[in-house]
């Protein structure tokens, strides 16, 4: 079961927005100047973790014995692709001698990959292919401290210097947030109905 | 005379009023469409709250407007371009053709055009030229930039998003498109921070559809503002022929025939246009380095 639910998953797209990911990454660990391109590089990995769960064939693979735990489980195998990708970014870092605080960056990184797998889980419950739309929400949330120079101030998505909640913080409400959220949506019910649904 | 006073062919007039209606129908789609509201929303925000007067560093703040416009603009653009796919098996039995469907959906970019014009006035409203934080440019110098960073990419931006969702089947191209974007433009400027004198890294900060022309030296005195090298007038030009590029190859698709050789000829043509803007934008400009 677990081999054709892996197959049958958006790899292309997974795979591509984590190789992307790992250059602009890459690119950051090369030109220190550039350090915006960290956050920009963990908001791809987030985009390529919200792919994980999409399921073309979702009216068929939604009506076998294989419940939506199983599946999820099954499916998160696909993270490793991003987060092998990530640790690679950092590996380079590290290697350039980058002295970026090595454990808050970790807990980003995971965040980042969480927080788009959690709102791909949460949309798989209305629609088989959640990535294009989960994707698109995870980046413009992340991206909003770096666009948004007002949020900057009161948030920080990546650790850096400045005013606000410390990185650590945010990434560690946004897991203990992301756990029940999975927990929720993977248990079979689906989303209030005030929630529409992802086309 | 009598060919000049003969009426139009009947079909030609048709296919403007098809043209007209369709074109009207994608721009009312693109204008509730919720990312492009919601980046209108942001950069509204961003200038409602914008105090004004002199800032320490122009490009901290003149870069907001080409995200949200152009940005969000290219992600609306390329969703908006996506949801005809599937039912192409009935738009395309219809008499419209699909570069005449394409043409339709590249008028939606007027909206944000004209939502990067008002931005842009209601910018040097709040930021007039000739302030210090524009450097030595002269003052048309300083208009041109403004335009290059604030009204251009909202018009380029969607055009973008139209050429990639016809040609790009991967439902997440715009935002990645966007975040590399957003990532090359950043690192095409550090060398230019590096080696300002240099004009192959001038040339690397241009081949950009942004770029920043100041800077406020990190080390050194802070109330300094060096302009850096770079002809704005000939980037604003390779931005206009980018967007040209953006629209022939969305027209590409779809075209055959007498339609497509046309296109690629014009496609070729264009290209060349734009090297020799590039060209003289990355050499144009001050010899140096110019602090002020």
């Amino acid at each position: 079961m677990a081999g054709p639910m892996l197959r049958a998953g958006a790899w292309p797209a997974v795979v591509l927005l984590s190789c992307v990911a790992a250059v602009v990454g890459g690119f950051g660990a090369a030109f220190p100047a550039a350090i915006t391109l960290f956050p920009v590089g963990f908001a791809l990995l987030a985009a390529a973790a919200a792919f994980t769960l999409d399921e073309p064939a979702s009216m068929v693979v939604d009506v076998t014995p294989t419940g939506p735990v199983r599946r999820t489980a099954i499916r998160a195998l696909a993270l490793l692709a991003p987060l092998a990708a990530g640790a690679l970014v950092l590996l380079a870092a590290g290697l350039r001698g980058l002295a970026l605080p090595w454990p808050a960056t970790g807990l980003a990184l995971a965040g980042n990959v969480l927080l788009g797998f959690t709102v791909a889980c949460v949309a798989r419950t209305r629609t088989g292919e959640p990535g294009a739309a989960a994707s698109g929400a995870v980046v413009l949330v992340l991206m909003a401290p770096i666009l948004v120079p007002p949020v900057a101030g009161w948030i920080r998505t990546f650790p850096a210097s400045g005013g606000g909640l410390s990185s650590d913080a945010v990434w560690w409400t946004v897991l203990a947030v992301c756990v029940v959220a999975i927990a929720i949506s993977i248990s079979g019910r689906s989303l209030p109905r005030w929630m529409p649904s992802v086309p | 005379m009598t060919a000049a006073l003969a009426p139009a062919r009947p079909e030609a007039a048709a296919g403007r009023t098809a043209f007209a209606a369709l074109a009207a129908r994608e721009l009312r789609r693109f204008a509730v469409n919720p990312v492009f509201l919601a980046g209108l929303g942001m950069i509204t925000w961003i200038l409602v709250t914008d105090p004004g007067g002199n800032v320490p560093e122009i490009d901290a703040i003149s870069g907001y407007p080409a995200a949200f416009l152009g940005g969000f603009g290219m992600m609306a653009a390329f969703w908006l371009t996506r949801s005809m796919n599937p039912s192409e098996p009935v738009t395309g039995v219809t008499p419209v053709t699909l570069p005449a469907r394409t043409a339709a959906l590249c008028t939606v970019a007027i909206l944000p055009f004209a939502c990067g014009c008002l931005a842009l006035l209601w910018f040097i409203r709040l930021h007039p030229v000739g302030l210090h934080m524009y450097g030595a440019f002269s003052r048309p110098a300083q208009v041109a930039i403004l335009t290059s960073q604030i009204a251009v990419p909202a018009l380029g931006g969607p055009l973008l998003g139209v050429a990639l969702g016809r040609w790009v089947r991967f439902p997440g191209a715009a935002l990645v498109v966007f975040l590399f974007i957003f990532g090359w433009v950043n690192l095409v400027t550090v060398p230019s921070l590096f080696h300002p004198d240099s004009a192959p890294v001038t040339l690397l900060r241009m081949f950009s559809p942004f770029a920043f022309f100041t800077l406020r030296p990190i080390h050194g005195d802070p109330s300094h503002i060096i302009a850096w090298r770079g002809s704005p007038w000939f980037f604003l030009g390779w931005q206009l022929i980018l967007c040209a590029i953006a629209v022939l190859v969305a027209l590409l698709r779809g075209a055959d025939g007498r339609l497509r050789s046309r296109i690629i000829r014009a496609l070729m043509i264009v290209a060349a246009g734009a090297m020799i803007m590039l060209t003289l934008a990355g050499t144009g400009g001050f010899a140096h380095p110019v602090s002020l």
